[in-house]
C-alpha cells in the first residue's frame, strides 16, 4: 500500500481515501492530488480507524465492498464514535436497499463504479463544503456553550428566563429579587455571552436548544 | 522307395497309379488277358520300368511273345535286353509240386532290386494264377496275396493279377476282392475298374470327410468372416461413439462453462470496473498535472504508468473470460496450476467479497506444471471454488475458503479446496458425481460430473475427500508433467 499523500492544505482539510483495490485507491488518490486537495489513503477500514480522525476536516470517499469491514459497518462505527465526517460512497453494484441504507446514516453521496470523474470531484467539493459549514458550526457551539458555562447558576437562571419573554418585574417576582438585581444579572449575562441585543441573545439560546 | 510320380497302367479304365499297386482282373477269353497285358506292358517299357509276364496254361510264351512283337514297336530288342521277362507260372511260383511262396517273394524283391540297381524306374509284374490248384493250395495263396497287397503298398512295384473267371467260385472271388486293391472286369467290350466295397467304403468315407471338412472349412470361415465383419463394424461404431461422446462432453463443458460465467457476470463486471475505474482517474489525474504550469511530468509519468498497469490487469481478465466462454476444441498444454489457481481467484473475488468469505491459500513453491487443457481446468477450479463459496453462503460463523496446492508424492499434483460451510449430507455423498444430481435451487446438476469427466479425461482423479461439520474438502490430483532437466519449468505463479 502507498502511503497517502498527505499534503498539509491550509484549510487543514483532508481527503480520506478507503478501498481495498489497488487500481482504484491508487487511481482516486491521484485524481484528488492533482487538483491539490490532500488525500490520504487506506487498504481497509481499520486502517483507517487507527488514525483518530476524530478532529480532522474534510471528507471520506469510502469502498462499500471491502473484506473484513465494509463501508457500511464502517459509517455506523464512525458515527457511534462520533466522527463527524461526510461520507461519499463507491460501489460496483450498488442496489438499491444499500443505497438506502448508506443515505439514512448519513452518507453525503452514493456513487457506482466506475465512478464519473467530474461526478465525483464535484461530490467531493460539496462534501468539503458541508463539512465546512459543519465544523464552523460546531466551532461556534463550542464557542456558546464555553460561554453559557461561564454563567454562574443565578445569571443561567436570569437568561433562561429573559431568553422565554419574561420582563424584568416578573423574573423579579420570580426569583424573589429585585428589579435592579435583575438588571445588573441580565448586563452581565449579556456580557458574558457576547451578546448585543436582546434579540441575538434568544438566537444563541435557540441554538443551544435543550443543552441548557 | 516310393516315387511321387504316377505309373501309366495302359489301361484306360484305370489310368495312372502311384508305385503300389496292387489290383486283379477276372478274364473270361485269353483275348481279354492279351487285351489287357499288352497295352500294360507296353506302358511299363516305354516309361523304362523292368517287366515280368507269369502266365499260364492255355498260354504259351510263343504265343504271347508273337502278340507283344506285332503291338509293341522294338519289343524284340526290349526281350533281347530283358527289359521284360516272360515265364511260366508253374515253374515261377513252384518248387517241384509244391507251392513255393517264399521263392515267389524273394524273386519280387530281386526283380525290385534290380530294376533300382540297373536305372529302371520301377518294376512291373504280370501274373495268372490259372495253374493253381485251388483245392490244396488256395488258402495259402490267399495269405500271400495278402500279404504282397500289405507289402507292396512301399515298394516301387506294380503288379496285376489275372484269373480265369470260368471255374472261380464266388466265394474265391470274394477272398481275391479282399486281398487286392481293386480290380478291372469286361463290361460293354472295355475295361471297367471295380472297386472293392473296402476301398470303396474308404474312397466313399474320406470323399465324405473331405467334404465334410470342406463344408466346415467354409462354413467356418464364413463364419469367421462374418464375425470379422461384425467386429470391425463394432469396433467402428465404438470409435464413432466415442468420437461422439467425447464432442458431446466438451460441448456440455462449454455449455456448463459459460453458464457459470453467466452466474459470475456480477463479479466479472467488478473485476473489469475496478481497473477501468483506475485508468480513468489516473487519465484525468495526469491530463491535469500536465496543464499545470509548468507540468508536472513526474507525477503525470506515474499516473501513465498505472494506466498501463491497470489496463493490463483488464485485459488479463477479459482475455479469462473469453477463452472461457469461446468454444475451443480441447488441447494439450503445459498448466502451472498455482497459476490457474490466481487467476480463477481473481475471476470469483466478486463473489467472495460481498459474502465476506476470506480467503487463505497455501500453494506449494515449485509444484511442477501439469499436461492438460487449461480452460476445462480452470473450469473445474472455478466449479469447485463457486460450490465452496455457495456452500458457506448460509452459515452465520467464520466463512473460510482454504486452497492448497501440493505434490504429496513424486509424480502427481494435488490441489484442494476447503469450505468451512456444514458439510455434505451423508445421504447425498454418494451422488455428488452424478449428472443431474443438485442441492441447490437453481443448479443444473451438472458442475462435479463434468468436473469428474475432465479429471478422469487428463488421467487423475477428483473426490470429496473429507466432509465434516466443519465444511467440505474437494480433491484433484494429476500426473506431474515431466520435463526434462536441462529444461525445467519453473512455476511462476
Amino acid at each position: 500500500m502507498t502511503p497517502g499523500r498527505h499534503t498539509e492544505g491550509p484549510t487543514n482539510e483532508t481527503i480520506f481515501l478507503i478501498d481495498d483495490d489497488l487500481s482504484v485507491r491508487e487511481g482516486l488518490a491521484a485524481l484528488i492530488e492533482s487538483i491539490n486537495l490532500p488525500v490520504r489513503s487506506f487498504g481497509s477500514a481499520a486502517d483507517f480507524l487507527t488514525t483518530q480522525p476524530v478532529e480532522a476536516g474534510g471528507c471520506i470517499v469510502l469502498d462499500v465492498n471491502m473484506p473484513g469491514m465494509n463501508g457500511l459497518d464502517l459509517q455506523r462505527e464512525m458515527n457511534a464514535a462520533g466522527i463527524p465526517l461526510p461520507v461519499i460512497f463507491l460501489t460496483g453494484h450498488g442496489d438499491i436497499p444499500m443505497t438506502v441504507q448508506a443515505l439514512k446514516a448519513g452518507a453525503a453521496h452514493f456513487l457506482t463504479k466506475p465512478v464519473r470523474v467530474d461526478e465525483l470531484l464535484t461530490a467531493i467539493r460539496q462534501a468539503l463544503e458541508m463539512d465546512r459549514k459543519a465544523r464552523s458550526e460546531r466551532a461556534e457551539m463550542r464557542k456558546l456553550r464555553e460561554r453559557l458555562d461561564s454563567l454562574a447558576p443565578r445569571e443561567r437562571q436570569v437568561m433562561h428566563l429573559v431568553t422565554s419573554g419574561r420582563l424584568n418585574k416578573q423574573i423579579a417576582h420570580e426569583l424573589g429579587i429585585s428589579e435592579r438585581t435583575v438588571k445588573l444579572y441580565r448586563g452581565q449575562v449579556m456580557r458574558k455571552m457576547g451578546s448585543d441585543s436582546l434579540a441575538d441573545l434568544v438566537q444563541q439560546a435557540q441554538k443551544l436548544g435543550p443543552l441548557y | 522307395m516310393k516315387d511321387e510320380q504316377l505309373r501309366q497302367t495302359g489301361i484306360g479304365a484305370v489310368g495312372d497309379v502311384p508305385w503300389g499297386t496292387h489290383f486283379f482282373l477276372f478274364h473270361e477269353t485269353m483275348e481279354d488277358l492279351i487285351d489287357a497285358n499288352i497295352p500294360y506292358f507296353q506302358a511299363g517299357l516305354e516309361t523304362q520300368e523292368l517287366c515280368m509276364w507269369v502266365i499260364a496254361d492255355p498260354l504259351t510264351e510263343e504265343e504271347v511273345r508273337y502278340s507283344l512283337k506285332h503291338s509293341i514297336p522294338g519289343f524284340e530288342d526290349h526281350f533281347e535286353r530283358r527289359n521284360i521277362d516272360i515265364v511260366r507260372g508253374r515253374e515261377w511260383y513252384m518248387t517241384g509240386d509244391d507251392l513255393d511262396l517264399e521263392k515267389v517273394t524273394r524273386g519280387w524283391k530281386q526283380n525290385t532290386d534290380r530294376a533300382l540297381n540297373s536305372g529302371y524306374a520301377g518294376f512291373r509284374l504280370s501274373a495268372d494264377t490259372a495253374w493253381l490248384d485251388k483245392r490244396r493250395d488256395w488258402k495259402a495263396f490267399c495269405e500271400y496275396e495278402k500279404e504282397v497287397n500289405d507289402s507292396i503298398v512301399d515298394a516301387p512295384m506294380l503288379a496285376l493279377c489275372t484269373y480265369p473267371l470260368p471255374g472261380s467260385a464266388a466265394a474265391e472271388i470274394l477272398d481275391v476282392a479282399r486281398t487286392h486293391q481293386f480290380a478291372i472286369a469286361r463290361r460293354n467290350k472295355g475295361w471297367e475298374v471295380v472297386e472293392t466295397s473296402q476301398l470303396k467304403q474308404a474312397k466313399a468315407e474320406i470323399l465324405r470327410l473331405n467334404n465334410n471338412l470342406e463344408r466346415r472349412v467354409i462354413e467356418r470361415t464364413s463364419q469367421l468372416t462374418a464375425a470379422n465383419e461384425e467386429l470391425r463394424r463394432q469396433m467402428a461404431e465404438r470409435r464413432r461413439a466415442e468420437e461422439a461422446l467425447l464432442t458431446a462432453q466438451a460441448e456440455l463443458a462449454h455449455v456448463t462453462r459459460v453458464t457459470a460465467m453467466g452466474e459470475l457476470a456480477a463479479s466479472i463486471v467488478h473485476e473489469v470496473t475496478q481497473p477501468l475505474t483506475g485508468i480513468v482517474s489516473n487519465g484525468n489525474a495526469c491530463l491535469h498535472w500536465l496543464a499545470n504550469v509548468p507540468p508536472n511530468v513526474e507525477k503525470a509519468r506515474g499516473a501513465v504508468e498505472r494506466i498501463i498497469r491497470d489496463t493490463n490487469r483488464a485485459s488479463e481478465v477479459i482475455h479469462d473470460i473469453r477463452t472461457l466462454v469461446k468454444k475451443t476444441p480441447p488441447h494439450q498444454e503445459e498448466v502451472d496450476l498455482n497459476d490457474l489457481i490466481y487467476r480463477t481467484l481473481t475471476l470469483a473475488n466478486g463473489e467472495m467479497t460481498p459474502e465476506q468469505v476470506e480467503l487463505q491459500t497455501d500453494l506449494a513453491a515449485d509444484l511442477p506444471s501439469v499436461l492438460g487443457d487449461r480452460v476445462q481446468l480452470q473450469q473445474v477450479l472455478l466449479n469447485l471454488i463457486m460450490n465452496a463459496i455457495e456452500a458457506m453462503r448460509t452459515i452465520s460463523g467464520r466463512r473460510l475458503l482454504t486452497i492448497q496446492s501440493a505434490m504429496r508424492d513424486p509424480k502427481s499434483v494435488t490441489v484442494s479446496v476447503h469450505d468451512s460451510g456444514e458439510g455434505i449430507d451423508p445421504q447425498n455423498a454418494d451422488h455428488l458425481f452424478d449428472a443431474f444430481f443438485t442441492t441447490k435451487s437453481q443448479g443444473m446438476g451438472m458442475g462435479l460430473s463434468i468436473c469428474r469427466t475432465i479429471i478422469s479425461a487428463h488421467g487423475g482423479h477428483l473426490s470429496n475427500v473429507a466432509n465434516a461439520s466443519t465444511g467440505a474438502t474437494f480433491e484433484f490430483t494429476l500426473p506431474a508433467h515431466v520435463v526434462k532437466s536441462d529444461n525445467v519449468d519453473i512455476a511462476t505463479a
